[in-house]
């Protein structure tokens, strides 16, 4: 007996599993447009469909002894069966086509396939259910199914599931749907990840609308909520709309989260009153709960996806779709028949019937109404109840009996559907009214309680609503009440909204942008030849306010770039004469190269060092490969660190240290003599790359040396050698590492771009080493690299582009690990995006911890360096340079925001994630249109301006 | 047998810059070496669908910046990873030293459940290159007082072993969620890992 149940089970199971992937594979292909062969719910189908078919088959009587008996089964059924006959000679077609893979086994697909090969090690992966696929494919599988359930007794066992007299059914039914879809593979073997590249959603975006919305700029959050699609623009008669409002009446036949799906039938016959002379229409009925109401939907099956005959104007059947709202029915008709499943009729408030719902057989009409009964408590009720109980006294003689004829010959029933919340509401207003006014407790409650979109429903409810105990007169006086509560109450709310929305714009933004407003007129041409030959006037250039002005509407022009980058940078003073500038410049170039020998004498130590370790490290290799099968296990199981960590200190002429492995903490000094003698190999080279280094006064280098020392060396050892500099092990050590991380840094730095082709990395890595020289409490982080590299490729001019580095920096060392600048700018953004793009805003709420703006780090680091082309980065950092002076400190937040809505339909149309947002962005770089960026920043800029002003 | 849900997986890729983390990922994924890939600033991530133990997943590898540290990404690119893979470069000896670093910091900052159990896998790369730092002992040893990780030795460049790696970490990355989730499987047959079959690559040593 248990046995029996236990399969039972098993195949409702089995059968339940089929339907859900079923489900997926739908779901999917409305969500998606499309399904893709390759689609992982495509597989899991497929292997749902897999077990059951393999379940209970005869293959001792059939003679199947393959791994993949259903395989053999379809090429057996080949001869009764047409479709199978098609699929089976494809599937031999394939297996054939590839001599390796001469089983049933793998996967459908030669691109699929070839993947997989390289994926799994050793013998071919298990089954990947190729005829199953191809069936889905070519739409025939629910057909040949149909026909293994009919002759089920040839080929199954008496308890299979496809001999089932009911699974075997809902099986072969079940596949209709998916085998009705399109399937495609247009997308290459590149794109064989589910994810859409950029591209490809710039491309969707663009084919499904001509139109953009625009941004909702300065619009309070009074209208959030609104729905991507159907936005003002959209509700036009154009074609696109119909196809959009298309898709989202599909997709509301779905489960979501707004309405959930209490009850859905295909199939169900319905005579749309608007279409006289035909017959009922087949269609999908189903009955969608909301938070507020009960909904009836009626599609009809031209409407439905993957609808096999193309039907050339669908407009015609959404005219003779249904939508009824249970709160505006009030009677239920039922009527039975002998034939039919049922036929219900529901009549409106004003006695209008709405057109029959004809059930197909099988209990249809009785669950449906079922449905609705649950659906419409608690707030509503069935009367008569559905379920009448036996009010029998003990419990167990209390059984639901369904409603007493249903089952029985034909006969016909009213319900009436009774509205408890109401008649309460009603009852008490009359009560209330009949006496005293309302009181204003009760009325405060009453408001509040209700949010804007459910009161409006509400109150029409309460209109119509035929309510015999009370006089029409107090019916009319509680709706007027009601209806000014609810205005007073959305204007209330509205008004709190807009005042709210101000509030943040000033306590967060308004230290992001300049108070006073300068406009840009004349300044688009931005700084040409000739406006600069007026504001320079021999050599000496006043107006700076014109100049940043210039700059920041229009940029420069690019000959003139070099000359006037220092400027914005802060490099060269306005009002400064050629002379005065010419001096600078010496002075940097003397600092520069002081530098620049200070370092290159360390790097020299630490190149010996290195090699010497290398040396060793090399050594110990060779030995450890053959000594440490002897090796005690304990020994080098604790031992966890490399060999050069613990390997003795360079034996060097003047360093005579001998390394006490395991004690880092005594610091150990290194005495330089004389770098470039006594480092024969580093230091020669130094004084063939840098001629100029000889010039350098020895003194002065050594008192360089031993100042910078005692600002970094943080270790306290500061003895002075009278004949050289000293450099702490620990400094060696940090200066040894930023050297390595320099070299990996800029070896891979644009290598691309032809500027750095050839020796210039040599003056990139000089600028780098410099900086961290000078700099050792910052050393070098990545990105340095990329700031620097821009600079160089305009100036090519060592010391000048590190001065105006160092400029730079001081602007964006926050934004590097160990600032604090990143967050306050995702801070930032989170506000801005809240004012600017309510409906962007909305989408990213759901993190609170500012997750969403990462996509935003890399740009606020390099101020888009990466996100641009080499043109693009140098017009729009000079801007971001300007706009310091003319418009806002955080441009670059401006210009975030630009970028972010130039694609906001693609990223709302897609509901992005946070990752999604991160991929995309990545997959755009250097592919943007940088001028209209600015432009739509600048803009972005004056909004907000604007917006602070009109206070 | 299929599974009801599509699976996620999430792998982070963490090791010191310049070890070839992008490399690695794209050579897996795009089947392409470039030299031309610059340091990576913040994080990328590539997705990629796979079959593994006849489930279709997918496998969302996050690359990371070598030098960052956590310090600037917020925990969120690491939280609710599946599968952390560390890498070192084999001719660089300080790479394998900072593995020790890596592995902590991944574990304080992800928090997985069991961190004794999560799954690691170690890529020694650019075993193309002269002259070798680490011997395949040496690492192989420091995996085994992890907890046994299994160790791959791989060419982002002449695509070697990569795709055995990343094998193994769909494999490691799937039963780790399946041990997260085990108890939610409604599915009548249990999902059973086979063993994977002990690829023969140089260096290869897949305990998963």
């Amino acid at each position: 007996m248990s046995i029996i149940k236990n399969e039972k089970d098993y195949k409702g199971k089995l059968v339940a599993a089929v339907k859900k992937e079923v489900k997926q594979v739908m779901e999917e292909s409305v969500t998606r447009k499309f399904v893709h062969e390759e689609s992982g719910s495509v597989t899991s189908l497929c292997g749902a469909v897999e077990a059951c078919l393999s379940q209970g088959l005869r293959r001792r009587a059939l003679g199947l002894f393959k791994t993949s008996s259903t395989t053999a089964l379809l090429h057996k059924i080949a001869k009764h069966s047409e479709e199978a006959a098609n699929i089976s000679r494809k599937v031999q077609d394939i297996e054939s086509s590839d001599p390796n893979r001469k089983s049933s086994s793998s996967s459908d697909s030669l691109t699929l396939k070839k993947n997989l090969s390289v994926q799994s090690a050793g013998p071919p992966a298990a089954p990947k259910y190729l005829w199953i696929r191809l069936a889905l494919f070519e739409k025939q599988l629910a057909k040949i199914i149909d026909y293994l359930v009919t002759n089920a007794g040839k080929y199954y066992d008496k308890d299979a599931v496809v001999a089932d007299s009911d699974y075997g059914t809902i099986l072969s039914s079940l596949l209709v749907g998916p085998c009705a879809l399109d399937y495609t593979r247009t997308k290459t073997q590149d794109h064989f990840w589910t994810d859409p590249p950029a591209d490809e959603l710039l491309q969707r975006h663009r084919i499904s609308s001509g139109h953009s919305t625009p941004p909702s700029a300065r619009r309070p959050m009074l209208n959030f909520r609104r729905s991507l699609n159907t936005s003002a623009e959209d509700s036009t008669n154009n074609r696109t709309s119909t196809s959009h409002y298309a898709k989202d009446y599909v997709e509301s036949l779905h489960q979501n989260s707004r309405a959930t799906l209490l009850f859905g039938k295909n199939n169900v016959l319905v005579l749309p009153v608007n279409a006289p002379g035909t017959d009922p229409l087949p269609g999908y009925l189903s009955l969608h709960q909301s938070a507020h109401n009960l909904t009836i939907k009626w599609t009809p099956n031209q409407l439905m996806n993957g609808f096999a005959e193309e039907v050339q104007d669908k407009s015609v059947y959404w005219d003779y779709a249904l939508q009824v709202r249970m709160d505006e029915i009030v009677y239920v008709h039922c009527h039975q028949d002998a034939e039919s499943g049922g036929t219900i009729i529901l009549v409106g408030q004003d006695g209008v019937q709405r057109p029959p719902i004809l059930f197909p057989k099988g209990g249809h009409m009785l669950s449906f109404l079922s449905c609705i009964e649950t659906g419409l408590l608690p707030r509503g009720r069935l009367d008569p109840p559905l379920w009448s109980q036996h009010s029998g006294v003990s419990t167990s003689a209390r059984k639901k009996r369904p409603l007493p004829a249903i089952t029985e010959t034909t006969k016909d029933y009213v319900f009436r559907i009774i509205d408890n919340a109401d008649k309460e509401i009603l009852k008490r207003n009359e009560l209330l009214d009949t006496k005293t006014p309302l009181p204003s407790r009760v009325r405060v409650q009453l408001a509040s309680s209700s949010t804007s979109s459910e009161s409006s429903t509400k109150s029409f409810s309460i209109d119509a609503q035929p309510a015999p105990e009370s006089p029409p007169s107090v019916c009319i006086k509680a709706v007027c009440d009601s209806m000014k509560r609810q205005i007073i109450s959305r204007a209330f709310y509205g008004w709190l909204a807009y005042c709210r929305h101000l509030s943040t714009v000033r306590t967060h933004l308004s230290g992001l942008v300049n108070w006073n407003i300068i406009n840009g007129d004349g300044a688009d041409e931005g700084i040409t030849v000739q406006k600069w030959s007026e504001l320079c006037v021999e050599g000496v250039v006043k107006d700076s306010n014109e100049v940043f002005r210039l700059a920041y509407f229009g940029g420069v022009a690019n000959e003139l770039r070099m000359e006037i980058w220092p400027y914005l940078l802060r490099h060269y003073k306005f009002g400064s004469n050629i002379a005065e500038r010419n001096r600078l410049n010496e002075e940097t170039r003397l600092a520069y190269e002081n530098r620049l020998s200070e370092w290159l004498a360390v790097e020299a130590i630490v190149k010996q060092r290195d090699k010497e370790c290398q040396a060793i490290a090399i050594a110990k290799l060779s030995s450890d490969s053959v000594s440490v099968d002897q090796l005690p296990q304990m020994q080098r199981d604790l031992s966890n660190e490399v060999f050069e960590a613990e390997s003795a200190y360079p034996l060097h002429n003047s360093f005579s240290n001998e390394e006490d492995e395991h004690d880092f903490s005594i610091h150990h000094n290194v005495i330089v003599t004389d770098a470039s003698v006594d480092i024969p190999s580093g230091g020669s080279e130094v004084n063939l790359r840098h001629p100029s280094l000889n010039s350098v006064n020895e003194e002065e280098r050594h008192d360089n040396c031993l100042e910078t020392h005692g600002l970094i060396s943080s270790t306290g050892v500061s003895p002075v050698s009278s004949n050289g500099g000293i450099y702490t092990v620990d400094l060696l050590n940090d200066f040894g590492e930023i050297l390595h991380k320099i070299e990996k840094d800029v070896q891979r730095c644009d290598r691309n771009h032809w500027y750095f082709a050839g020796e210039n990395l040599d003056k990139l890595r000089n600028i780098m080493c410099t900086y961290a020289w000078e700099h050792m409490h910052i050393g070098y982080m990545q990105g340095m690299c990329d700031l620097v590299a821009p600079l160089l490729v305009m100036f090519d001019d060592e010391s000048l582009t590190y001065a105006c580095f160092c400029h730079l920096m001081e602007r964006m060392i926050d934004n590097f690990p160990y600032g604090n600048a990143m967050d306050c700018n995702f801070a930032n953004m989170r506000s801005l995006v809240q004012i600017l793009d309510s409906e962007m805003y909305e989408l990213m709420l759901g993190q609170r911890d500012n997750t969403h703006f990462y996509f935003c780090y890399r740009w606020f680091m390099l101020d888009f360096k990466r996100e641009l082309l080499y043109p693009d980065i140098f017009s729009t950092w000079e801007v971001i340079w300007a706009a310091q002076r003319v418009a806002s400190n955080h441009f670059v937040l401006f210009l975030a925001m630009a970028m972010l809505e130039t694609y906001r339909d693609v990223i709302l149309s897609n509901s992005m994630d946070f990752t999604d947002i991160i991929k995309f962005f990545n997959e755009m770089a250097e592919r943007h249109d940088a001028a209209a960026t600015l432009r739509l920043a600048r803009d972005l800029v004056m909004q907000l301006q604007l917006l602070i002003e009109n206070k | 047998m299929a599974s009801n849900k599509k699976i996620l997986l999430k792998v982070v890729i963490l090791g010191d810059s310049g070890v070839g983390k992008t490399s690695l990922m794209n050579q897996y994924i795009t089947k392409k070496f470039s030299n031309q890939y610059k340091a990576t600033i913040g994080a990328d991530f590539l997705t990629k669908e796979l079959i593994v133990d006849d489930r279709a997943v997918t496998m969302q590898i996050w690359d990371t910046a070598g030098q960052e540290r956590f310090q600037s990404l917020g925990v969120a690119f690491y939280r609710g990873a599946d599968c952390c893979v560390l890498v070192f470069d084999v001719t660089a000896p300080n790479t394998f030293k900072s593995l020790d670093s890596w592995r902590d910091e991944f574990l304080i900052q992800a928090s997985p459940r069991e961190p004794e159990n999560f799954p690691f896998v170690l890529l020694g790369n650019k075993v193309d290159l002269e002259p070798r730092g680490i011997s395949t002992k040496r690492a192989q040893q420091w995996c085994q007082s992890k907890n046994n990780i299994p160790y791959f030795e791989t060419s982002a460049k002449e695509a070697l072993n990569v795709e055995q790696a990343f094998q193994c970490i769909a494999r490691n990355a799937l039963s780790q969620q399946n041990q997260n989730d085990d108890l939610y499987n409604e599915f009548p047959d249990q999902i059973k890992l086979s063993q994977p079959s002990k690829s023969s690559g140089s260096g290869d040593s897949c305990a998963c």
